[in-house]
C-alpha cells in the first residue's frame, strides 16, 4: 500500500506492508503511479521483460537502490514496469523479474529515488513501513 | 535537536550564525545570509539542519554557508556552499545535486521591448517549437556513444565544432563551457543511454526559457560594460544535464554510500555519501561530474542556437543579433583557491543552488514566473565572505501539492497574459506547480546578498513571454 504525500519542492510516498515484499511492491507501485498515474491499474499485456539483482548492506538502502534501478531502466527503456516477480528478496538482497510496457512519455521527470528520510522500520501495527523522497 | 532563532549569533541584518558548540559535531559553524523574517523562513524546514550535518564531513573549511533563497535538499541544502581542504577533504555528490550544472544563461538582443512587442506571441509559439521541453523529452539529436563522448569531454567547444556556437559564446560561459578533467569513461552506460537523445533539450519542472525586458538599472556603469540598457529584450535559458546528469549523481552516491567505512566515515544523513577528493571514487566523481556539466554546457549551447535560429525566424534581418552576456552553473563543484587562516589553499567548493560571483563576472538570478529575474555582478567581498558564491534564484516556498491545490493553471495562464506575460506550456499542471506563490520573494532574496555585499544589483528583467516544458 502507498499514499502520496506533500513536499515542498519534490514528491514523498509513504509505503507500508505486512513483509518486506509487500513494502517492495507497493513503493513499485507508488513510483509508477507517480511517473504514468493510472497506468498500471489498466489490465495490459505486458511485452516488456528486465532482471533485477542487488546486494544492500540493509532493507533501506536495498529499497532504495531497487527503485533507482527500475527508474533508471524506465527511463532508458521508456518502460513502465508494473508487475515484479520476486525470486529472492532478503534484507540484502533482492533477485526480481520485472514486466511492463512500453510508454510514450512520462507524466512526472523523476529525477531521482533519494535516500532522504527512508528508513525501513516496523510501526505500531508490526507492519514494515518507509518514507520515500522523488527528486522531481 | 530544533533549532530555534535564539541558537543563532546575529553579526549583521542580513548574516546570521549557528556557532559550532550548537552541536558536538559541528567542525565549523553555519553562516545563513537572510534577512530575519527570511531566516523564520529558512527555519521552518531541514535546511539549517542540514547545513548543520554538512560541517560534520571532513575536510569542510570557515564554515558552510546557506543562501536567502535555500529550502530543504538531499543531503546539503539548496542554497548551500561548503569548500573542502584538499587532498583529503571529502568530495559529496549531494553537495552538488542531481541535477549537475543546472544553470543559467542569459541572452542579449538589439530590440527594445517596443520594437518587438508585435511579435511576442510568435516569437514564444517559435521558441516553443524550437526548443524540445517536457518529461523525459528527446530532441533532434540523436548520438552514439561515440559522438556523445565527445559532448562529455569537450562541452561547448563541441558545440563550437559542429557549428552550434560562435567563439564569444566560451568567452561568455563559466569555464568556457568546458571542464578540463572530464572523463567520459568516468559515466556508466546507463546515464550515456538517459542522456543520448536529450541534448538540446529543455526537460520540465521549473525549467524554461523566458524572454525579457530590461526593466529597471541599478548600476549604469556595469550594465553598460554587460551590454545592457533599458527596454533592451533578452532571452533567459535556465536547465541543466538531463537524465545524464541525474544517473551519475545516482551512480555515485550509491558507490560512496558503500565504501565510506573505507575511509572511516560516519554520516549523520546517507544523502550526504562522499569521498575524500583523493581517492579512487572522489576523482571518478569528480571526473564523471565534468563530464555531465560539459553535457550540460552543451545542452545549454544547442538550445540557444536554436533560439537563434528562431529569432531570426521570427523577425528575419531585421531582428539583429542574439549575443551571449553570460553562463552561469548553479549546481557544481569547482577547484578554486581562498585565503585560510592567512595562506592560500586548494579548496573543492561545493554550490548546490548557488552562482559562482567572481569580481566582475555577471551573476544570473531567475526569478519565478511572472515576477523578475535579475543580473547582478560578483564581488571582491564575495571572495572573502562567501567562497566567491551568490544565490541562485528565488527558492520554493510551497509544496507542488499546496500550489496544486491553490492555483489553477487555466487561470494563471489568463492572468498572467492579462499582465502582459505570454506563457507557451506544455503541462498546464506544471504551470501550476510553477506558481510565482510558490516561490520566494525575488527582489527580498537579491536584496540580501546586494546588502551583504557578495554579489551587486545591475538590472531587473521582467519577463514578457516564458515558454515550459
Amino acid at each position: 500500500m502507498f499514499e502520496i504525500l506533500p513536499h515542498r519542492a519534490d514528491l514523498r510516498i509513504k509505503v507500508w506492508g505486512a513483509g518486506l515484499e509487500e513494502v517492495f511492491q507497493s513503493a513499485l507501485a507508488g513510483m509508477n503511479e507517480v511517473l504514468k498515474p493510472g497506468f498500471c491499474q489498466a489490465e495490459r499485456q505486458f511485452s516488456k521483460e528486465v532482471k533485477l539483482e542487488l546486494e544492500a548492506s540493509d532493507p533501506t538502502v536495498l529499497l532504495v537502490d531497487f527503485l533507482s534501478q527500475v527508474l533508471t531502466a524506465s527511463q532508458e527503456q521508456k518502460v513502465i514496469y508494473c508487475k515484479a516477480d520476486f525470486e529472492n528478496l532478503t534484507s540484502q538482497a533482492v533477485a526480481v523479474k520485472l514486466q511492463g510496457m512500453a510508454v510514450e512519455g512520462f507524466d512526472r521527470d523523476v529525477k531521482a529515488v533519494t535516500y532522504h528520510e527512508a528508513e525501513v522500520k516496523k510501526n505500531e501495527k508490526g507492519e514494515f513501513e518507509t518514507v520515500i523522497v522523488f527528486d522531481i | 535537536m530544533a533549532i530555534e532563532k535564539n541558537n543563532l549569533k546575529k553579526i549583521t541584518d542580513y548574516l546570521w550564525e549557528i556557532p559550532k558548540s550548537f552541536r558536538s559535531d559541528m567542525r565549523v559553524p553555519v553562516r545563513i545570509y537572510a534577512t530575519e523574517h527570511m531566516l523564520e523562513e529558512i527555519l521552518r524546514d531541514r535546511s539549517s539542519e542540514q547545513a548543520i550535518n554538512v560541517t560534520t564531513l571532513p575536510g569542510v573549511q570557515e564554515a558552510v554557508l546557506v543562501m536567502p533563497d535555500a529550502h530543504e535538499g538531499y543531503g546539503f541544502p539548496i542554497g548551500g556552499v561548503a569548500a573542502m581542504l584538499l587532498p583529503d577533504g571529502v568530495i559529496s555528490p549531494g553537495g552538488i545535486g542531481y541535477d549537475i550544472n543546472c544553470g543559467v544563461r542569459l541572452m542579449k538582443s538589439q530590440k527594445t521591448f517596443e520594437e518587438l512587442r508585435p511579435h511576442i506571441p510568435s516569437l514564444a509559439r517559435a521558441l516553443y517549437e524550437a526548443v524540445p521541453s517536457g518529461v523525459g523529452r528527446g530532441g533532434k539529436l540523436k548520438l552514439n556513444t561515440q559522438e556523445l563522448d565527445e559532448v562529455l569531454q569537450k562541452g561547448v567547444k563541441w558545440a563550437l565544432e559542429h557549428n552550434y556556437a560562435e567563439e564569444n559564446d566560451l568567452e561568455h560561459t563559466e569555464s568556457r563551457g568546458t571542464l578540463e578533467n572530464a572523463d567520459p569513461g568516468a559515466v556508466s552506460a546507463h546515464a550515456k543511454n538517459r542522456g543520448r537523445d536529450q541534448l538540446g533539450t529543455m526537460g520540465a519542472g521549473n525549467h524554461f526559457v523566458e524572454v525579457g525586458r530590461v526593466e529597471k538599472i541599478f548600476d549604469g556603469e556595469a550594465a553598460k560594460t554587460f551590454g545592457l540598457y533599458l527596454g533592451q529584450i533578452t532571452i533567459m535559458v535556465h536547465c541543466g544535464s538531463r537524465g545524464l546528469g541525474h544517473q551519475v549523481a545516482t551512480d555515485y552516491i550509491r558507490l560512496m554510500l558503500n565504501k565510506l567505512s573505507n575511509y572511516k566515515i560516519i554520516l549523520p544523513d546517507r544523502e550526504l555519501a562522499c569521498a575524500p577528493y583523493s581517492s579512487p571514487e572522489g576523482k571518478s566523481y569528480l571526473a564523471a561530474m565534468a563530464a555531465a556539466a560539459n553535457f550540460a554546457w552543451a545542452n545549454r549551447q544547442v538550445i540557444m542556437a536554436e533560439i537563434r535560429k528562431a529569432w531570426s525566424k521570427v523577425l528575419g534581418g531585421d531582428g539583429g543579433k542574439l549575443e551571449l552576456l553570460y553562463d552561469v552553473a548553479h549546481n557544481i563543484a569547482k577547484i578554486e583557491r581562498y585565503q585560510i587562516g592567512g595562506t592560500e589553499k586548494e579548496l573543492v567548493i561545493h554550490r548546490k543552488g548557488a552562482t559562482r560571483a567572481f569580481p566582475g563576472q555577471p551573476v544570473l538570478i531567475p526569478g519565478s514566473m511572472g515576477t523578475a529575474s535579475y543580473v547582478l555582478v560578483g564581488t571582491e567581498e564575495a571572495l572573502t565572505q562567501s567562497f566567491g558564491s551568490s544565490c541562485h534564484g528565488a527558492g520554493r516556498r510551497m509544496s507542488r501539492h499546496e500550489a496544486l491545490r491553490r492555483v489553477q493553471g487555466d487561470k494563471l495562464k489568463e492572468e498572467l497574459q492579462g499582465e502582459g506575460i505570454h506563457i507557451e506550456s506544455g503541462s498546464i499542471r506544471g504551470l501550476a506547480e510553477e506558481a510565482p506563490e510558490a516561490y520566494k520573494d525575488i527582489d527580498e532574496v537579491v536584496e540580501v546578498v546586494s546588502r551583504a555585499g557578495i554579489a551587486k544589483k545591475v538590472a531587473r528583467l521582467r519577463p514578457v513571454a516564458v515558454v515550459k516544458g
